[in-house]
């Protein structure tokens, strides 16, 4: 059993974020990580290898030469090896040319599971993994709080409006994992110096068979402006008052915009 | 190509979801200034019954794409071929699970562009045009699809994007889609159902949310929040630190992996206003937040931000409140 986990690196949500000039995000003037809920897919993955459902775990990204970076701490964490696919192509590729691309990356790897978090913090589409299962023909098994597999069956727990739900599907699938699979683990060091070892293999459009025609140019949408969230009234602070008096204040407050 | 707008119309326990109404006022106001028709695509228990009612909404033509439940990815087929070789300006969907999963699937198969989440549509110079707030909300974006790339544009709109239709027109006409091989986007299937012991409020709609974080301390600690919710005609909501202690169930949980709601008032008791919080509360119209620490980070973007301690003060508002109300204690 393979799982392929596939890993975004995304700007840390404290790093200061700058715009190019053609209004794309400027990756290179923010600090970057792995998008939080990667990290769970990988925990999923590795949890699975260590109940000993899955055999080999496989990380794939897609992104410039720096998202290697994102692939090593993945490695840190566990797993035996990692892909990148980058192509001065694909610089500004939005989430329909990153399916695109992954699913193409996805059949050379030919996984049991190709897992991915649920949704990537500067994106937020989650449309990746219902995109690539469409564009390779495999079932969906989407916001998982957990993830079980048996013989040639996947199955998950996903939390409903009322409840959770049992979803099944024959393998190979393709996944996606909520934060309510388990806390992800630090890398410790020992696994830091270990993943300098493990393998990193880089591919372009054309090991994948793919021509920046396929993705057209990286991209179907095109930001048009950007700017920053409207300006609010300052904060209005309510500080050293007794409680009764915090609360009418309060109360005031509500009733002057007519919520009371 | 034409200049319709079609929508996924959601059914849920026999009539349509709220997004289904509010995406049909979206579509109906989009298609007027398009020049073409709203047609929802309606799913889910019920759809077939109440297809017609759409019309009220705004929907001018309803296609029904399945009438039972099930994961809506499996009718991705179904909507490539209502939408055909005729494609329409806009396909609307709700950002929820069921609705990304569709509209990703339509965006895999079909090779659309997408847009979103989005909180704002508008058409300009006949082109649909879609603002986003990026970055844990920190940028606004407007993006809009290639002027070669296909159409439909396929747009994920955050709930309360667009406000429900009322009392609009009459019934809309009703067809059925052609039935379509789901292929092996239908594989996954739902084996068991559980649902939980009690209902719990639906966030989406509640115009006041009293939401509670790991400064609530225990599931007793809730039960002031309840009660300053019952006299504000509220729902209580909770930060992930709270449904993840199990005070409160996870259906409560607002944010990033949680609910994205947009009251018109939002109180914070004991939250600190981590980011993955913010950008599922940043909407609401009014903010107002008690913590006991001064530099606590939703202090930076609270309307109102009252320092202090939740368990004294939270009291003595529904007191104060209830005595405004003349309600008896
Ligand atoms: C991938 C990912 C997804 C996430 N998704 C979500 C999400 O959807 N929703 C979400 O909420 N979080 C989410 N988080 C978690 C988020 O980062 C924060 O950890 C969480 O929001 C903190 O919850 P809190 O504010 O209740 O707790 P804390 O940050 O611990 O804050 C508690 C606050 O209570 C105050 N306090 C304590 N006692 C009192 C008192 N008696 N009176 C008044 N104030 C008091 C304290 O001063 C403090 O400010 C996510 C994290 C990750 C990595
Ligand atoms: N460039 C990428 N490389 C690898 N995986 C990605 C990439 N973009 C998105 N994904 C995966 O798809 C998931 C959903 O992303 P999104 O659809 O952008 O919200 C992420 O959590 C990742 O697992």
């Amino acid at each position: 059993m393979k799982i392929v986990v596939c890993v975004k690196q995304v700007p840390a949500t404290t790093a200061e974020k700058r715009y190019t000039a053609d209004l794309r995000l400027d990756r290179a003037a923010s600090e970057s990580v792995i998008n939080p809920l990667d990290e769970y897919a990988i925990e999923q993955a590795l949890r699975l290898q260590e109940a000993g459902a899955v055999e080999t775990v496989v990380y794939l990204s897609m992104g410039p030469e720096s998202a290697a970076e994102a692939l090593r701490r993945a490695l840190a964490m566990g797993g035996e090896e990692a892909y990148q696919v980058t192509d001065d192509a694909l610089a500004g590729a939005d989430q329909w040319a990153t399916a695109r691309v992954l699913a193409a990356a996805l059949g050379k790897l030919a996984p049991d599971v190709a897992l991915m978090g649920m949704s990537s913090d500067d994106a937020r589409g989650s449309l990746v993994p219902g995109a690539v299962a469409a564009i390779r023909g495999l079932p969906l098994l989407s916001y998982a709080a957990e993830l079980m597999l048996t013989g040639s069956t996947a199955r998950i727990r996903r939390l409903t409006a009322s409840g959770f739900d049992v979803l099944e599907a024959p393998l190979p699938v393709v996944a996606s994992v909520t934060d309510q699979v388990g806390e992800p683990r630090y890398a410790s060091l020992k696994g830091i110096m270990a993943a300098r070892r493990k393998s990193l293999e880089t591919w372009n459009l054309a090991d994948l068979g793919l021509s920046a025609h396929d993705v057209h140019g990286a991209a179907l949408t095109r930001v048009v402006e950007v700017r920053p969230p409207e300006t609010k009234a300052p904060t209005e602070r309510v500080e050293n008052l007794g409680p009764a008096e915090a609360a009418s204040r309060i109360a005031d407050w509500l009733a002057a915009r007519k919520l009371i | 190509m034409n200049n319709d707008i079609c929508f996924l119309a959601e059914f849920d326990g026999g009539s349509p979801a709220r997004s289904a109404l509010e995406l049909a006022a979206g579509a109906a106001g989009l298609a007027a200034e398009s020049g073409g028709a709203a047609v929802g695509l309606a799913y889910g228990a019920g759809a077939a019954a109440g297809a017609a009612s759409l019309g009220a909404a705004g929907a001018a033509r309803v296609v029904v794409l399945s009438d039972t439940d099930g994961p809506a990815i499996s009718l991705a087929a179904a909507a490539a071929a209502t939408i055909g070789d005729d494609a329409p300006l806009a396909f609307l969907a709700p950002a929820t699970p069921n609705g990304r999963d569709l509209a990703a699937a339509l965006m895999g198969l079909l090779g659309l562009p997408a847009l979103g989440p989005v909180r704002a549509v508008r058409i300009e110079g006949g082109r649909v045009r879609a603002e986003q707030s990026t970055l844990q909300g920190t940028v606004i974006t407007v993006s809009e699809s290639m002027a070669d790339a296909p159409q439909p544009v396929i747009i994920l709109a955050l709930s309360g994007t667009f406000t429900p239709l009322e009392g609009g027109g009459g019934a809309a006409s009703v067809s059925t889609a052609p039935s379509s091989d789901a292929g092996a986007l239908g594989a996954a299937r739902i084996v068991e159902s559980h649902p939980a012991d009690a209902a719990v409020a639906n966030l989406e709609e509640a115009a006041v949310i009293i939401a509670g974080g790991r400064g609530v301390g225990s599931a007793a600690g809730f039960e002031p929040l309840n009660e300053l919710a019952a006299v504000l005609d509220g729902a209580v909501g909770a930060s992930r630190a709270a449904a993840d202690a199990g005070w409160v169930p996870y259906q409560l949980q607002i944010g990033q992996t949680g609910k994205v709601v947009k009251p018109a008032l939002y109180v914070g008791c004991g939250i600190s206003g981590a980011i993955q919080h913010r950008v599922g509360m940043q909407t609401a119209e009014n903010v107002v937040a008690i913590n006991k620490d001064p530099d606590a980070p939703i202090g930076e973007f609270a309307d109102l931000f009252v320092v202090g301690d939740l368990f004294a003060i939270v009291p003595e508002l529904t007191a104060e409140i209830r005595r405004r109300k003349g309600i008896p204690s």
